[in-house]
């Protein structure tokens, strides 16, 4: 019994590959190059660099494809970070420390989540237009605690998050296991099938709500948490430092296929989704192209993945 | 005719909420503060209401036609830093530089519109790599540093006055106009709205789904350039990010003028209302001489507060 559901479970995960192999394809690719342009990428020294660099874009992937499994979106996402960064750079002298710091970002992280969640779940605004206006409202909080860079970090905790050993690469697995572990709870599970089919998913005994109310709380914990880890990584707060995230984690998220009206699309592709445009910049940046030009090839291959299905079927139909 | 009345009332209730605001907003303001209520006031306020308003236009066909346009900003962007590009010497109105950029603005948008229409792309995924490709051509091409420009007619269009009418409004006012009597005095108008209801029904009703909707993105990218244009005229330098804030502005006066995100419904009547809304509180939090932090938080804070008047997500 245990056996048939073990294989049934490893068949249902296979099948959501499904529409992500031109991703791992490009992906591949990519990696490829990278080795072949950067040998030295295999020592633990440019390996954890690479991967620190890596981190903070996968975690808001994260982040915007648990808010986009739910049929929603976070537009607020890089003021989110930046605010993050700010609140650890600015507690962490407290009496409590590091331990303060991080308490106080998880708390930053599930008050605001908390707050989205009653006007998109309970009041049932559009997630665009809330987020939007919070986005404006998040920056203004950051800029007022700290009006330019500045705070903070003890040297002890950048070293271990952001020093030369493979930290990260533990807290990014650990990430995917706490996903799993979430996703086997019932929040976790009523999230996609909110997101789907939000009718039927309350029909079914999902409580609709609950589940989008958990999702933007853990949501916007991760993004505070990636704010933190920016800080560590950079030794200070910054109030702008996370504003070019918004658009990489929705990009991230739609390059892994990702669905914006909820209920489609995995979390392994949001993760490499991110793993592409981060291997990208790098390959860019040892191609000697101005840093600028990643913009043109993030969004040209934004629009050939996604249109590459689409051009398939529509070549189906007329051959 | 009371019936025609009547429906309009219903339709356009939340718009009708949005002049509401303004109006009891103004009227407070001229009151409290000494010269908000003046003439030149209230006019500079919808001079820069006139550049949301623009972009409002083709957002909200956009949104009504169930899609979104994330390329206005860089459209934007774009017109203002190509204008002293393209301008050339046997031009001495500079009309013809400035159609050469609305033809550019026009062609981004066909590009999303083919992509949308054509290919099938969600509009959020075509519009938002278009931003993104824009915004890396736009540092190649002009680099950090800010472009003057000398242009007769943008001149012209920044600083006339017919009748004490500054000619930016007027020129938002024609434009506005043929917009509503577009979407709501003809039939390939109404058909917006239909393909916004239900893009499937559409369809096998015989709706030319795919010319309406490079239509709809061909018309965002004209009017983002218009009002790239406009704002030229008024900053009289482009710069890469000219065009940033008003992206947000765009989606947040459809929003406040009633315009439900999910389309097939609304009226750019509202977005009239919601881009002056949005000029209105600026200028509000500014008179109050915050700081950049407070003025962010209170503009979010006031969308936000705002929220429940604007109406809630009919679906689900």
């Amino acid at each position: 019994m245990a056996g048939r559901g073990a294989r049934l479970y490893w068949a249902i995960q296979w099948r959501r590959n499904d529409g992500l192999g031109a991703l791992f394809l490009v992906l591949a690719v990519f990696a490829v190059v990278y080795a072949v342009l950067f040998h030295g990428i295999f020592a633990i020294g440019a390996a954890s660099k690479f991967v620190q660099g890596w981190f903070p874009t996968a975690m808001v992937a994260a982040a915007q494809t648990i808010v986009m499994l739910t049929g929603g979106i976070d537009l607020s996402v890089g003021p989110m970070v930046s605010l993050g960064s700010v609140v650890a750079a600015s507690s962490m002298d407290g009496p409590l420390g590091v331990f303060g710091g991080v308490l106080s970002v998880l708390v930053l992280g599930a008050v605001v989540g908390a707050i989205v969640g009653v006007f998109v779940a309970i009041g049932r605004y559009p997630a665009i237009i809330v987020t939007l206006a919070l986005s404006f409202v998040l920056r203004g909080v950051a800029l007022l605690i700290m009006p330019r860079p500045g705070g903070f970090v003890p040297p002890l905790l950048s070293d271990f998050l952001a020093g030369v050993h493979p930290t990260t690469a533990i807290l990014l697995l650990l990430l995917v296991i706490i996903w799993k572990l979430y996703q086997a709870t019932p929040l976790g599970l009523g999230l996609i099938a909110a997101g789907d089919n939000a009718e039927g998913a309350y029909r079914s005994g999902v409580s609709v709500t609950a589940a989008r109310m958990c999702a933007y709380v853990v949501s916007s914990v991760l993004q505070a948490l990636a704010g933190l880890y920016m800080a560590a990584k950079t030794g200070s707060g910054d109030p702008l430092i996370g504003e070019p995230m918004t658009l990489a984690a929705i990009s991230a998220a739609v390059l892994g296929g990702v669905g914006f009206l909820g209920g489609q699309g995995t979390m392994r592709g949001a993760l490499a989704g991110s793993l592409l445009m981060s291997i990208l910049i790098s390959v860019m940046f040892f191609l000697r192209l101005p840093l600028v030009a990643q913009y043109i090839v993030q969004g040209l291959i934004i629009i050939v993945t996604v249109a590459l299905p689409l051009i398939r079927v529509w070549w189906r139909r007329t051959a | 005719m009371t019936a025609t009345l009547q429906r309009f009332a219903a339709a356009y209730a939340r718009s009708l909420v949005a002049y509401a605001i303004v109006a009891v907003l103004w009227i407070t303001a001229s009151i409290l503060i000494a010269g908000f209520g003046a003439y030149a006031h209230l006019r500079y306020i919808v001079e820069l209401a006139a550049v949301i308003g623009l972009v409002g236009i083709g957002q909200t066909i956009a949104v009504i036609g169930g899609g979104i346009d994330l390329s206005v900003s860089a459209i934007i962007t774009v017109t203002a830093i190509i204008l002293p590009l393209v301008s050339f010497d046997a031009d001495a109105t500079g009309l013809g530089a400035i159609a050469l950029a609305l033809v550019v603005a026009a062609g981004i948008g066909a590009v999303n519109g083919l992509g949308i229409g054509y290919l099938g792309l969600p509009p959020l995924i075509m519009t938002l790599a278009m931003a993104t490709i824009l915004q890396g051509l736009l540092v190649l091409i002009a680099g950090g540093s800010a472009i003057s420009v000398s242009n007769a007619s943008l001149d012209w269009l920044g600083s006339t006055h017919v009748l004490t009418i500054s000619v930016s409004i007027i020129l938002w006012a024609i434009v506005a106009g043929v917009c509503l009597f577009w979407l709501h005095g003809t039939r390939s108008g109404s058909l917006i709205f239909a393909i916004g209801t239900s893009p499937v029904v559409s369809k096998l009703s015989g709706v030319p789904i795919r010319r309406l909707t490079l239509a709809t993105y061909v018309i965002s990218g004209v009017c983002a350039g218009l009002a790239g244009l406009l704002l030229l005229s008024m900053n009289g330098q482009g710069y890469v990010g000219i065009g940033d804030p008003y992206l947000l502005s765009s989606i947040a006066a459809v929003v406040l003028g009633g315009t439900p995100i999910l389309g097939g419904k609304g009226s750019y009547l509202g977005t009239i209302a919601g881009a002056v809304l949005l000029v209105t509180m600026t200028a509000l939090i500014t008179v109050i001489n915050a700081s950049e932090g407070w003025r962010s938080l209170m503009l979010g804070g006031l969308i936000l507060g705002m929220l429940p008047l604007s109406g809630r997500d009919q679906s689900r």
